[in-house]
């Protein structure tokens, strides 16, 4: 029979079923005949026909299987029967998909995360094709790129059929208004279509726009064209006010439109104006600031390119030789891949954590299954004796089970939005840019899939144990089941539990321990009432002026500023080759550190520890004798073991302007001890202090305040309109939160790691309690007797005790040796303590056999308070 | 009264049920006579068993079933062997021979 007809069947299902009656009916009826010509009473032959059939009903029932329609029916009827037995036990109904829903739940949440990160595309027109290329040079591995490097890949690619330059920095909202500092970028002409098919309105940069009369082309983001624009589209051509100048309004991106790029390259997700900017390659040592964004020519992969890239690396570096110059090397990684490389890791872990989480979760349904599976042996006994095949029953409990996990998976999707909610709402920086983590078409279909993959799973055991009932026996005991087959199935999965939890537990506590040491790091200053906001490149007089000002505001105990907050990771960095003056050519890149331009102070303000030396007086100008001052890391660089002050320096400063680097010769003044400037727990590169008159640049204010930070806020900004009406401030915030946004991450994976371990522990609790108090209900009449025959109370604890920490030493052991295998997986997100630090397995082990202890105490007690007499009786 | 006889073999049905529809077209009531007549009601198929192995068959395409008039005129279904369910017999008979001989061979085997 043909799918097609079964279908068909399903559409005349009466006529079927009328067919197998008669047909049925009439072989009855040619088998009364002949008995009635043989000499029978007709009655007596009709009788006899009817007794040769056999049941008519379990013949059809047979021959009917054999139908979908049959298969439907007799689904629909195991449904409504699963639906049933779950209405008559409401309490282990509600346990079962409370216990369900919490795991399946949590690991929705999680796969909801993991799908917007590492599964969906990013939000660019052929995304996939699009990589990131870094530069390379000294111990730098993703430095950005100089206009005359791109000018020279791109002459020599034939991987690549485009390659745009971002580079994003402050500058001000353009417009009539208030002024206010926003994210501007400067791009190549061919970056925006890289990553976006067409504007909202107007078009993108072209060729044009780089002509010498062309007039200064802006393209604005959506965010701006309606705040600032009234979402006006005749705003398009049109010429706005663009700080000191005028720009033409060209185009408006799209709503969602975001640059979504690892965290260190200083590339924020909403940047609101941008610009273009021919190539200059005219100078071959020209800073290098542009991230390159390569987009592959058909037919062409990453591999391909990043062997391309590595000639034309070596090609560029030849071009330079003699100029002194670093070798270059250049890297070329799938953008896809690389912004998400930070965070991988973690979700990756904790992907397998709420495995973990669903593993115990099934183990614990599994043995709530195998406890009434004990107590509805009778039933199916029954069953079976009245000739329902093994196969049927088997499908009836997997009906149930699935039932069952469907409904858990319609709890567990609730849940899951309101965790994914939270989980949003903690997300560390690195998960800043995936905004989008939320339920979609993959997110159901990974939630039906757990849902009914965990009943067939923790339905396995249940019915395994059904199909080995042995009915005679069990029908003679008056339906006490064969419990030796269900009790060793409940042990194997209680001690699993153990094992999974201790797992989870032990990867927790190490995660914790981190969190807490990273909490713990001396950052190199102390960011406690310390206030900050940034301001664009200022005059020297003003700057001076306002620090007066603000530091007059009371409770402000000194003010200060610096060109980049420490673990600010938002605005570009700037570092540099440094060597000491007059070494060979061949010696001055081989030293690099980040520079930083400060106003005297700055060190008093944020709480760092001058050395040795003297700090910055406001008469370091360009006037007198250029000073610098370095990190103790640097002059361990630079004169390991001896006295740094006074020594003369090779730096790069700009003392002509805003962003005009020069090469200058200056003498270290002074030693402070090293900030960590990029992130908490790990060192990224020395610093080097240039006073603010050498090197002007945007700058931080930062205030050091005896008071509450709160109100500050206005006084500062009333103090900066009194100096310059037209000075935007942006990105007020205290110190502090940039040291917990660096915590961040550390945070959000010990906070997710809590919480799935502290569900696992429970789980796992409950899953010992239930497996030994239905032992001990089920074992009553057997204590009853030990009782009689003088065991004594203590003896029925130990024993009830022993039963409980066996699977509980059990599993520890297991769970011993599956975290020797797994936790070394954790270590690039640890901090401070090793994987296999012996003191946590022995916490976590001790605390393990504590709550199993403890899970087992009611049961045992339970156990001790039985009245042997009536156990007795009850036989 | 039919004296006690012996239900068919499991496993043989299929075979004498697709050689009883190789002579001619028969409904199940047919198919069970034919064969206890035949095997002089040494062999006896049983009806539950006999309308389930009917379905299969169907499903498995080797017998086609209709509706007819019967010789009393009722209507009963109609069980025709189609070229698969020929096949079908012919592998099933090569089977049973085999086995027959095997078993003779380890009869006689003194």
């Amino acid at each position: 029979m043909s799918l097609y007809d079964r279908f068909r069947n399903l559409w005349r299902k009466e006529n079927l079923e009328q067919e197998l009656d008669e047909e049925l009916l009439a072989h009855v009826e040619m088998r009364a005949r002949k008995n009635v010509a043989a000499g029978m009473d007709p009655a007596a032959a009709r009788r006899e026909a009817l007794i040769r059939f056999g049941s008519r009903a379990s013949a059809k029932e047979d021959a009917r299987s054999a139908d979908l329609l049959g298969l439907l029916e007799s689904i629909g009827q195991d449904v409504r029967y699963a639906a049933r037995m779950l209405r008559f036990n409401p309490g282990f109904a509600a346990l079962a998909i409370l216990t369900l829903a919490v795991a399946i739940g949590a690991n929705t949440a999680i796969f909801s995360v993991v799908n917007a990160v590492l599964i969906r595309q990013l939000p660019y027109p052929d995304a996939a094709r699009l990589a990131i290329i870094w530069s390379g040079f000294g111990n730098a591995n993703r430095a950005p790129a100089s206009t005359f490097e791109l000018f020279q890949i791109r002459q020599r690619t034939k991987e690549f059929d485009q390659i745009g330059g971002i580079w994003v920095t402050n500058g001000l909202l353009p417009g009539e208004g208030d002024p206010e500092q926003v994210k501007t970028a400067v791009v190549t002409s061919n970056f925006l279509p890289l990553l976006c098919s067409r504007p909202r309105f107007g078009r993108f940069f072209s060729a044009e726009d780089q002509t010498p009369n062309a007039p200064f082309a802006i393209v604005i983001s959506h965010g701006v064209w309606a705040r600032r624009f009234g979402s006006n589209p005749a705003i398009v051509g049109k010429s706005v006010r663009f700080g000191p100048r005028s720009a033409v309004v060209i185009g408006i991106l799209p709503e969602n439109f975001r640059l979504i790029f690892p965290g260190d390259s200083s590339i924020p997700p909403n940047v609101d104006v941008f610009y273009s900017t021919a190539i200059d390659a005219s100078n071959p040592k020209g800073p290098g600031f542009l991230r390159l964004v390569g987009h592959l020519r058909p037919g062409s992969n990453f591999a391909r390119a990043q062997a391309e890239a590595d000639s034309v690396a070596a090609q560029i570096s030849a071009l330079r030789a003699n100029l002194g110059a670093s070798v270059l090397r250049l890297r070329v990684i799938s953008l896809q891949a690389d912004d998400v490389g930070k965070i991988r890791g973690t979700l990756l872990v904790l992907f397998a954590g709420v495995g973990f989480v669903l593993i115990i979760g099934c183990a614990n349904v599994a043995n709530l299954l195998l406890a009434r599976a004990t107590k509805r042996t009778r039933e199916t006994t029954v069953r079976a004796a009245l000739g329902a095949s093994r196969g049927r029953l088997a499908r009836q409990l997997l009906t149930e089970n699935i039932l069952l996990g469907l409904l858990s998976g319609a709890v567990a999707l609730a849940m899951a939005w309101a965790v994914v909610r939270a989980i949003l709402a903690a997300r560390p920086a690195s998960l800043l840019n995936f905004g989008e983590a939320g339920i979609d078409w993959r997110v159901l279909a990974f939630t039906f899939a757990a849902s009914v993959l965990t009943a067939i799973i923790f339905g396995l055991a249940p019915i395994i144990a059904a199909s080995r009932i042995d009915l005679v026996q069990t029908l003679k005991d008056s339906g006490r089941p064969a419990q030796k087959t269900t009790r060793r199935w409940t042990g194997v999965l209680v001690s699993a539990e153990v094992a999974l939890g201790f797992s989870l537990l032990l990867g927790t506590g190490l995660l914790m321990r981190s969190f807490i040491n990273v909490l713990h790091v001396d950052p190199g200053f102390r960011a406690e009432g310390v206030f900050t906001f940034q301001l664009p490149p200022p005059r020297y007089d003003m700057l001076h002026e306002l620090t007066r000002k603000l530091a007059a505001i009371p409770g402000v105990q000194s003010v200060a500023a610096v060109s980049h907050l420490p673990l600010d990771e938002d605005i570009a960095n700037w570092y540099d080759y440094y060597w000491k003056e007059g070494a060979p050519a061949d010696q001055q890149s081989t030293v690099m550190a980040d520079h930083r331009s400060i106003l005297p102070g700055y060190f008093a303000t944020v709480g760092a520890t001058l050395l040795s030396g003297r700090d910055f007086t406001e008469s370091d100008d360009p006037a007198h004798e250029h000073v610098v001052i370095i990190d103790d890391i640097l002059a361990q660089q630079l004169w390991p073991g001896g006295d740094a002050i006074g020594q003369r320096l090779n730096v790069s400063d700009s003392p002509a302007g805003v962003y005009q680097f020069q090469r200058d010769a200056a003498v270290v003044v002074g030693v402070v001890r090293h900030i960590q400037c990029h992130s908490l727990t790990a060192f990224v590169r020395p610093q080097i202090y240039i006073p603010f008159q050498l090197a002007p640049r945007p700058m931080a204010i930062v205030m050091r305040t005896s008071g509450a930070l709160t109100g500050l806020e206005a006084a500062a900004r009333k103090e900066v309109s009194a100096v310059n009406r037209n000075l935007p401030v942006s990105r007020v915030a205290a110190l502090s939160e940039y040291v917990s946004r660096a915590r961040s991450e550390s945070r959000f994976a010990s906070l997710l790691a809590i919480s799935l371990s502290g569900v696992a522990l429970v789980l796992a609790c409950v899953g010992i309690y239930g497996v030994l108090s239905c032992s001990v209900a089920q074992r009553t009449s057997e204590i009853g007797v030990r009782m009689a025959l003088g065991a004594t109370r203590s003896d029925v604890t130990n024993m009830v005790l022993a039963e409980g920490l066996t699977f509980v030493v059990v599993g520890l052991l297991g769970g011993i040796a599956l975290s020797l295998l797994l936790t070394p997986a954790l270590s690039s997100l640890l901090f401070g303590v090793k994987p296999g630090n012996p003191a946590n397995y022995a916490v976590i082990a001790i605390l393990v056999l504590l709550v199993g202890a403890l899970a087992s105490c009611l049961p045992a007690r339970r156990a001790m308070s039985v009245d042997p007499l009536s156990a007795l009786r009850c036989e | 009264m039919t004296p006690p006889a012996k239900d068919v073999l499991q496993g043989t049905l299929t075979l004498l049920v697709l050689r009883s529809l190789a002579r001619e077209p028969m409904h199940g009531f047919g198919i069970a006579e034919h064969i206890e007549n035949v095997s002089r009601d040494v062999l006896r198929v049983e009806e539950g068993s006999l309308y389930p192995a009917l379905h299969r068959m169907a499903q498995d395409g080797w017998i086609s079933a209709e509706w007819r008039p019967t010789e009393n005129k009722r209507r009963a279904r109609y069980y025709t062997l189609t070229a698969k369910g020929r096949k079908q017999l012919a592998v099933e008979e090569q089977k049973w021979s085999q086995l027959t001989t095997a078993v003779r061979d380890v009869l006689r085997f003194t």
